[in-house]
């Protein structure tokens, strides 16, 4: 109930917004006029809307008597300096030896699109197209006398190089990562996928803004019901800004309001290449170098690159640590206090001994203990965060000496607490994916009240809701929990275990579109084999 | 996919821990003594003839459920009557449940809390899982059912191995002949556990590939029943038919005494969650066919009865005084009573009619 009346309060203002929103484009519809033939007046209308902006440049040509020929405007941090100088030297020699034919509008312009340097041109006709030509780093050629301009994609200016990912590292694997720019983290794609079905549907999302949104997909290999639905819940979006791929994520995800994400977000090209292949599709945003990725499930959160990469029982054992990892640091705390304060029978009776002999100086109740320790944990793993990188030692030596030994030698905690909680915290980290592990920080909170007010019964009926919230969790048509309930056998190769690459046979069903069959079977590598045979095959001659 | 079908796999799963339930709360059988294990085969065959019966019903028609085919086949009145009665009985089983869960918990881990509490807290839970609808209902069964398989497989590896079993505790069989282990049988074991099963006619019509449906539905039946029996005789093997009679909790008392190189000591206490989980599962599948039968009646959607029937339960789980009461109501007056009529005479009056409409049709 109070779910549903949340949805409903947080709906209900949107529905505003969008009316009126829809009263606002045909009023800037009014003033997208054509361009003006004469160049100066073009000119002075540009400059004006531009705000005389000092990084906005406009070039003029002009002939030996002086009369306006040709403009050329361009931001300056946007454009890459090179080409510039490149694009100008055609113009150069336009004026100074004009060809024969510069009659008519078209001829002119279709002139420019074949002379100039950059493969990337359009031909534009409104006043109001120039804008984002000109911001998303493209240069307008203007003429004299026609009432139409060339862009010519001239993108550029400083970006960062491509590097290692920061927030994903492997020990082995490539070792590139998304930037900010996305037509870089685009090649990124292409040069992993070298296929023609592989696609890029551009969305221009923000009113202010207008960030580039593309979703990437491989033809036949997606599950085209589920492509369908991201590019219908993308054009859904209308908001004045997007900064971040989380923005995005929070427009179209599932479940908006569940604590469980239902999109998985990487700055490695080579899990969202993987994540193709395997039929998902991605989502790229202008400006950030985290994509997206979805349809995902509940064991996707589980699953690193590096698992495919690696040999695959290591791979395999390494999965399950992780999921005991997520578990532990869901229930670890929440046990310890049930058992302490409730069911001490279930502790074995020495360790009960010395648990009691710790406990006896500490004033708080196992709760609040636990509580006063994971919070100050949080504390410190936010202070960590954010500080300045040359305080860090401080911090740890803070977090290990003081709030560790200090605490237990002055009484506050007892010294299995600190274990409880430190085991937690590591553990935590252990979950590949940040959203999944955060999810978890806020479940074990309420869970360890529950274990500190009923027990092991308070554990259990935290658990059980959220288990069947996970249940009905959807992420694009795909069950959240899906390989396992419900259950389909052929995805379970690449679930916990990770069957070796030759008996992949097959991508995930559902996840997946028609294309489901991923290699020939039976590849069972024979070499092996085929050399101990040849020696044990003695040759006849020998003897 | 459409929304609500499950499959037959999912329904199987759900079916055989329904099946487990509460059943291990009790010794089932034990006016039988050592031959418990015979009652409760002689009561699962007969419980099969049941669940058969239901089968048959459901192909006869197999679009609708129990609810619509009462409406169908006797009238807009008498059907809403007799849907009426089954959504009592199935609310009446879901607050048995209820009751039991609370009661093991106050007795096992949380001696001192107040018994409404744990009661609220139980349906609220509960509640939530049946709001989700019945085919998260079945996904968690699915979930649930290797954690319930595994519980039970290490206390029938654990008990031997600890050397509680006294095999000589099953001898002699049948000391008075068949008679003792048939009359514990007829109707009390049939009615509880294995004839609950009616409740299933609510789901059949939601299961996709119908052709396995019997098959599967019949083999799960009967792989669960003779588990439940093992289980059922364990205690017997450990405690003896004298002692097994005389205890609450029996099987949680025979749990207990599991004492493994000093670990695996005391071991009830994850017990009881198992049983929790059973209870849960049994309570939330008659809580959900009560609601859906609310849904069948009055066309309210299946969404706003969850409160109101959650309410209901809650109180009706406080019928009885105490425990004992509770359990004496239950298996002395349900079980030979009233149960029956839902899970045999109404069927069988059902199946009578749609017999007797399809041979007038044609």
């Amino acid at each position: 109930m109070f779910m549903r009346w949340l949805k409903k309060v947080m709906k209900s203002p949107q529905k505003g917004k969008r009316n009126k929103e829809k009263v606002n484009p045909s009023a800037q519809q009014s003033s997208g006029q054509a361009i003006h033939p004469s160049l100066s007046h073009t000119r002075t209308v540009l400059q004006r809307q531009m705000g005389d902006s000092p990084d906005f440049i406009i070039r003029n040509f002009r002939d030996q008597s002086g009369s306006d020929l040709y403009a050329v405007c361009y931001i300056e941090g946007l454009i890459d300096a090179s080409l510039l100088t490149e694009l100008i030297g055609v113009l150069i020699q336009v004026v100074t030896s004009p060809p024969a034919d510069m009659a008519g509008e078209h001829t002119a312009l279709s002139f420019f699109q074949s002379i100039l340097p950059s493969g990337n041109t359009a031909i534009i006709q409104t006043q109001n197209e120039i804008y984002p030509a000109i911001l998303s780093g493209s240069a307008v050629i203007l003429t004299e006398g026609i009432p139409a301009g060339v862009e010519v994609s001239i993108t550029g200016g400083e970006r960062r190089a491509v590097g290692e990912p920061t927030s994903q590292t492997v020990i082995r694997g490539p070792k590139e990562g998304f930037t900010e720019e996305i037509a870089t983290n685009m090649a990124l794609i292409r040069r992993k996928i070298r296929s023609p079905d592989l696609r890029f549907v551009t969305h221009t999302i923000g009113k202010i803004t207008q960030t580039k949104v593309i979703v990437v997909y491989i033809e036949q290999i997606a599950n085209a019901e589920a492509v369908k639905e991201v590019n219908k819940r993308l054009r859904a979006i209308k908001t004045d800004s997007i900064l971040e791929s989380g923005y995005i994520e929070e427009f179209i995800q599932d479940a908006p309001l569940s604590v469980f994400p239902t999109m998985l977000n990487t700055e490695r090209p080579d899990t969202v290449a993987g994540s193709l292949l395997d039929g998902q599709f991605a989502v790229l945003v202008d400006g950030t170098p985290f994509a997206l990725v979805a349809p995902v499930t509940f064991f996707n959160f589980f699953q690193t690159p590096e698992d495919y990469y690696q040999r695959y029982d290591i791979s395999t054992f390494l999965r399950i640590v992780r999921l005991i990892s997520f578990m532990v640091s869901l229930l670890l705390p929440s046990i310890f206090i049930a058992l302490t304060t409730f069911q001490q029978e279930m502790i074995p009776t020495t360790l009960l001994v010395t648990l009691a002999a710790q406990r006896e100086g500490s004033p708080f109740p196992a709760l609040m203990e636990a509580l006063l320790m994971e919070l100050t944990f949080e504390v410190i793993r936010e202070a960590g965060v954010r500080m300045p990188r040359a305080i860090g030692p401080a911090i740890s030596i803070v977090g290990a000496l003081v709030i560790g030994q200090a605490a237990v030698e002055a009484g506050l905690v007892s010294g299995a607490m600190v274990i409880v909680v430190s085991f937690t915290a590591i553990s935590n980290f252990v979950i590949p994916y940040v959203d999944m592990a955060i999810s978890v920080r806020l479940l074990r909170f309420i869970l360890m009240f529950l274990a500190g007010t009923l027990g092991l019964f308070g554990i259990m009926a935290g658990t059980i809701p959220i288990l069947a919230h996970l249940l009905s969790l959807q992420s694009f048509g795909a069950d959240y929990f899906m390989p396992y309930s419900p259950f389909y056998k052929s995805n379970m190769k690449d679930l916990l275990i990770r069957v070796p690459w030759w008996a992949m046979k097959t991508r995930p069903k559902v996840k997946s579109g028609d294309k489901i069959t991923r290699q020939t079977p039976h590849q069972y590598p024979e070499g092996a084999n085929n050399i101990i045979s040849r020696v044990q095959d003695t040759d006849p001659s020998d003897q | 996919m459409s929304r609500n079908t499950i499959r037959v796999s999912e329904l199987a799963m759900g079916l055989s821990l329904f099946e487990v339930g509460s059943t291990t709360l009790f010794l089932i059988g034990g006016e039988a003594k050592q031959d418990a294990w015979l009652a409760m085969l002689t009561g699962a065959c007969a419980g099969l003839i049941l669940l058969l019966l239901h089968l048959a019903i459901h192909h006869k028609d197999p679009q609708l459920d129990l609810f619509l085919l009462f409406r169908r086949y006797m009238g807009k009145y008498l059907g809403t009557v007799m849907n009426l009665l089954f959504v009592g009985y199935f609310s009446y089983e879901a607050s048995r449940n209820l009751r039991d869960l609370s009661e093991i918990t106050i007795l096992t881990l949380l001696n001192n809390t107040p018994l409404w509490i744990i009661t609220l807290i139980s349906i609220v839970v509960v509640s939530n899982t049946v709001r989700c609808g019945f085919k998260v209902f079945f996904r968690v069964s699915v979930i649930l059912f290797p954690v319930v398989v595994f519980g039970y497989t290490l206390i029938s590896i654990l008990i031997p191995a600890t050397g509680l079993f006294h095999s000589e505790f099953l001898l002699p069989v049948m000391e008075n002949g068949w008679k003792p282990a048939f009359q514990a049988a007829i109707p009390e074991i049939v009615s509880f556990p294995f004839g609950q099963v009616v409740l299933f006619l609510v789901f059949y019509p939601h299961a996709n590939q119908k052709g396995h449906l019997n098959r599967v539905v019949i083999t799960a039946y009967l792989l669960t029943a003779v588990a439940l029996t093992f289980i059922n005789q364990l205690i017997i093997f450990v405690m003896g038919p004298k002692l097994a009679v005389y205890s609450t909790l029996p099987l949680l008392e025979t749990v207990q005494m599991i004492d493994l190189a000093e670990i695996l000591e005391r071991m009830d206490a994850l017990f009881t969650l198992l049983l929790f989980l059973g209870l849960g599962i049994k309570l939330a599948a008659f809580f959900s066919g009560a609601v859906i039968g609310l849904e069948r009646i009055t066309g309210v959607g299946y969404k706003k009865w969850v409160i109101p029937v959650g309410a209901a339960l809650f109180a009706m789980s406080f019928i009885s005084p105490n425990y004992t009461h509770h359990i004496q109501l239950g298996r002395g007056v349900i079980v030979n009573y009233i149960a029956p009529v839902f899970q045999a005479v109404l069927p069988v009056l059902l199946f009578a009619v749609m017999l007797l409409r399809r041979k007038r049709g044609k």
